[in-house]
């Protein structure tokens, strides 16, 4: 198992460093263990979700009208490949994979891969955007935050991002419509294409995550900002701002990280909201119309794309810990 | 102190160094993401003749053979004929087909519209009418549609004649091709791009041309200028699915969308008043009741049955619950049906003479029970349990998933809904034979009541090929049904749209989004 080791604070990074092309490849195999234990994850959940989207019902009860009658309901079964022992549906499920073969959907009478990868560009620029926002609302939030502890701006700073946290997304969706599309007429209600369609669902799906990013941040600089190599620093006559930036927001800066990519992780599914609202054509809707459906060829592609969005996010955080910490190596 | 390192060999990077690419990678990023954007589709304009109509979902495929469902038959419709159609004034009309005649109880000859020709210019003729049903019936395409179940084969007689065959008498069949099951599909060129290139390009004989489809975001026609009906008013079409009401709403209310389908009434009452907003309302086919299972417990009385029905007060629900947007029916045959008898009158809502019958049957005090419905009917079953109530009926409401209610509505237990529960049917046909195909004849899933003499009505209507004979037989089907009560007779819903000024068009009864005679207005 590939783990984080964090090297002793007194180590001599002189006498104990190797070489620096033993750091890269320590780096790769420590990756490369990472994606080997990724692969198993993602088999468990192909397998875990193609069992149990089964036990949510008979999608040919849902494709036919009540009117149907049993036999017609045995003619699509048997047409759709369902009436196939269970074992056989799944062998040729896992003999899929490797070739990216999700299947047809059973709704869209479309390849899965298809229609799943169709709205990935759309998911993704919902959430890189909406991490944008974020990032840029939530950094100077944690910061100042910190900087003024106790004091009247911290708490307003926190008390925002705490509204923004508790207040759902679809409300802030369908406010933001109100105001800016309904009242203004200045950004679209919903639909997307260009620019002006991104704003609105990228703020509604940002506001939860600053929350979450920034009052870690004030925590976490909070208590870097107390420690003695600060003081040091300080004391050496460096300027506040190298002080913050250069020293105490770095090393503030590895438990955000990795909330970071958990909340990426979320924002790439867990959009659901949003996308309903805005009617944004992402993932996330896709998914939920595919469990309403029990489409389940998508609902299991669908599930595994998620699954291997957080396995490549947790990647990305591993290996930046490595890259802002010297002290944090990759091992296998 | 010196630290040794290996020879240089290319340029190396220390680790502020990629962090700095790291932080500057972000940016770029999500830049490229917003320029990717901005490149996109634009949004639906308004420029021109263009009408845009949202509804709740998008079109599953675009193959009209292998969905069944009216969100993706309103668009289909704009783009693909069938062989029949039902007019503004709910008659069954000529499409592709000019007439139709039954030529014995197992045979209908449609006599084709000659000179119609597909999109890609391909004849629209009798071979291209046999090879759409018997691409419909190969149960390798998997289609949901199921009305064609008595079709057994087409005979091509002619380039305009085709004799459709069936293996038992099917007196609706003409009714059953004005949708689904009706649509005539290109032969050649699903020869040529097969049932993917086809779902991808979809090729009809419609007012409309396929033009570009973003699944989820937006689908785009344009005017068919050789349409045999004449081009379009519309120069084109934009369908935006939007589920949401209220995005839905707000997009109307911007200026983004033109018109809003299929509303509920709920939906509907929120805009009420806003400038610029106008809601339409016009009659619907979609009728709704309580099944009773007349098999089990205080419902195999007939007293009891009937008190429930007096209990209801239907009139109350539409106007409380509906906002008065539904039609109060005397039985499950609504209106405009084929078979309706306007000598049935409804119930009398009576809570006193509903608490007397239940005296009668041995129920001073009420009884307990259940009423199941799907999620998405919850307040309408809200209210019917406290309607029922007033009689002393305590029915507890037990609300499910629309996939789990589907799920026990077709199940072989008949009591898997419990002893009541709230269902509908569309009947689209527009023939009263498809609100009791499944539910009244006791070897049919739905049915929870035994009467030969029902049995019989059913199969008289089901079988016979003579308007008179059926007529006969529905109505003596509705008096039998009111007498016995099998079920609570509720109402039929209304075809909710809200719209801005520009839109021109008015729905038939079944309410599809045809929109050949559309037209908008700027200004």
């Amino acid at each position: 198992m590939a783990e984080l080791t964090v090297r002793d604070r007194e180590g001599s990074p002189g006498k104990s460093a190797e070489p620096r092309t033993g750091a890269g490849a320590g780096l790769l195999r420590g990756i490369a263990t990472k994606l080997g234990t990724a692969l198993i994850v993602l088999f468990c959940v192909a397998t875990v979700s193609f069992f149990l989207v089964r036990l949510s019902g008979d999608p040919v009860k849902l494709l036919l009208p009540p009117e149907a009658t049993v036999e017609q309901e045995a003619t699509l079964r048997a047409s759709l490949g369902l009436d196939r022992p269970l074992l056989v549906q799944y062998l040729d499920y896992l003999a899929g994979l490797p070739k990216l073969d999700f299947g047809t959907s059973l709704f869209y009478d479309q390849p899965v891969a298809e229609v799943l990868f169709g709205r990935l560009p759309a998911t993704l620029l919902l959430a890189g955007a909406a991490m944008v926002v974020c990032l840029l609302i939530a950094i100077p939030a944690g910061i100042i935050a910190a900087l003024r502890r106790g004091r009247a701006t911290d708490s307003g700073v926190m008390a925002g991002v705490l509204i923004g946290q508790s207040t759902p997304p679809f409300w802030v969706g369908i406010l933001l419509i109100l105001v800016f599309a309904v009242q203004f007429q200045v950004l679209p209600a919903s639909g997307y294409g260009t620019f002006a369609h991104l704003i609105l669902p990228a703020i509604t799906l940002a506001v939860y995550s600053v929350a979450v990013i920034a009052r870690l941040l004030r925590s976490s600089l909070i208590d870097v900002l107390g420690s003695d190599y600060i003081r040091t620093a300080r004391a050496k006559g460096l300027g506040p701002r190298g002080v913050i930036v250069g020293h105490g927001l770095r090393n503030a800066s590895l438990p955000v990280v990795t909330v970071i990519g958990l909340e990426l992780g979320s924002l790439l599914g867990g959009a659901i909201l949003t996308e309903q609202v805005f009617s944004w054509p992402g993932i996330g809707r896709l998914t939920v119309e595919a469990i309403t459906n029990r489409d389940f060829p998508l609902v299991q592609a669908s599930v595994l794309f998620f699954a291997a969005a957080f396995v490549v996010v947790n990647l990305l955080v591993d290996v930046s810990y490595t890259l802002l910490d010297p002290r944090v190596r990759l091992r296998s | 102190m010196s630290t040794q390192h290996p020879p240089r060999q290319g340029p190396r990077y220390t680790r502020r160094d990629l962090l700095r690419f790291g932080g500057l990678a972000v940016p770029a990023l999500g830049a490229s993401w917003l320029l990717a954007g901005c490149g996109g589709p634009s949004a639906a304009s308004a420029a021109g003749n263009v009408l845009r109509v949202t509804q709740s979902e998008d079109p599953k495929t675009l193959d009209p053979q292998k969905q069944g469902d009216m969100p993706s038959m309103n668009v289909l419709i704009n783009m693909f004929d069938t062989l029949t159609s039902r007019d503004q004034r709910n008659r069954l009309a000529p499409r592709l087909a000019l007439s139709w005649a039954s030529l014995d109880e197992h045979t209908w000859r449609f006599r084709l519209r000659p000179g119609v020709r597909f999109h890609n210019d391909e004849p629209c003729d009798a071979n291209a009418v046999k090879f759409s049903l018997e691409r419909l019936l190969d149960p390798s395409t998997a289609s949901p549609i199921v009305e064609l179940r008595y079709v057994a084969g087409a005979t091509v007689i002619d380039q305009h004649t085709v004799d459709v065959h069936t293996s038992q008498p099917d007196p609706i069949l003409p009714a059953k091709v004005s949708l689904f099951g009706g649509v005539i599909v290109p032969p050649n060129y699903l020869d040529r791009v097969g049932s993917d290139g086809f779902a991808r390009e979809p090729v009809g004989t419609g007012p409309f041309r396929f033009e570009s489809w973003e699944r989820d975001h937006e689908l785009r026609l344009r005017a068919n200028p050789t349409h045999w009906s004449g081009k379009p008013a519309l120069s084109g079409l934009v369908f935006r699915p939007m589920p949401n009401p209220a995005s839905a709403l707000a997009a109307l209310q911007s200026d983004e969308v033109d018109l809003v389908a299929n509303l509920t009434p709920d939906a509907a009452r929120q805009l009420d008043g806003y400038a610029g907003v106008t809601i339409d309302s016009y009659p619907g086919i979609r009728t709704a009741y309580l099944s009773l299972n007349t098999e089990d417990g205080p419902l195999r009385d007939r007293r009891v049955r009937r008190a429930l029905n007096h209990a209801v007060d239907v009139p109350l629900l539409i106007d409380a619950v509906l906002d008065g947007k539904a039609r109060e029916v005397p039985t499950m045959i609504p209106r405009e049906s084929f078979g309706f008898d306007d000598s049935v009158t409804p119930f009398t809502r009576d809570v006193a003479l509903a608490k007397r019958l239940l005296a009668e049957a041995g129920y001073p005090d009420g009884f307990d029970t259940t009423l199941t419905a799907s999620n998405d009917d919850a307040q309408v079953a809200q209210a019917i349990s406290g309607l029922l109530r007033k009689a002393g009926i305590r029915a507890s409401v037990n609300l499910l998933d629309p996939g789990t209610y589907s799920d026990r509505l077709t199940s072989d237990n008949r009591a898997a809904l419990g002893p009541i529960y709230l269902a509908a049917s569309t009947g689209w046909t527009v023939d009263g034979q498809s609100n009791v195909q499944s539910n009244v004849r006791r070897d049919r899933r739905q049915s929870r009541w035994r009467s030969r003499e029902a049995d019989q009505l059913i199969d008289a209507q089901e079988l016979s090929t003579s308007d008179s004979e059926r007529l006969r037989a529905f109505g003596r089907l509705q008096r039998l049904l009111k007498e016995e009560a099998p079920f609570v007779y509720l109402y039929q819903l209304d075809s909710i749209f809200a719209r801005n000024d520009r839109p021109r068009w008015r729905p038939n009864v079944v309410g599809s989004l045809n929109m050949a005679s559309a037209e908008v207005t700027d200004g």
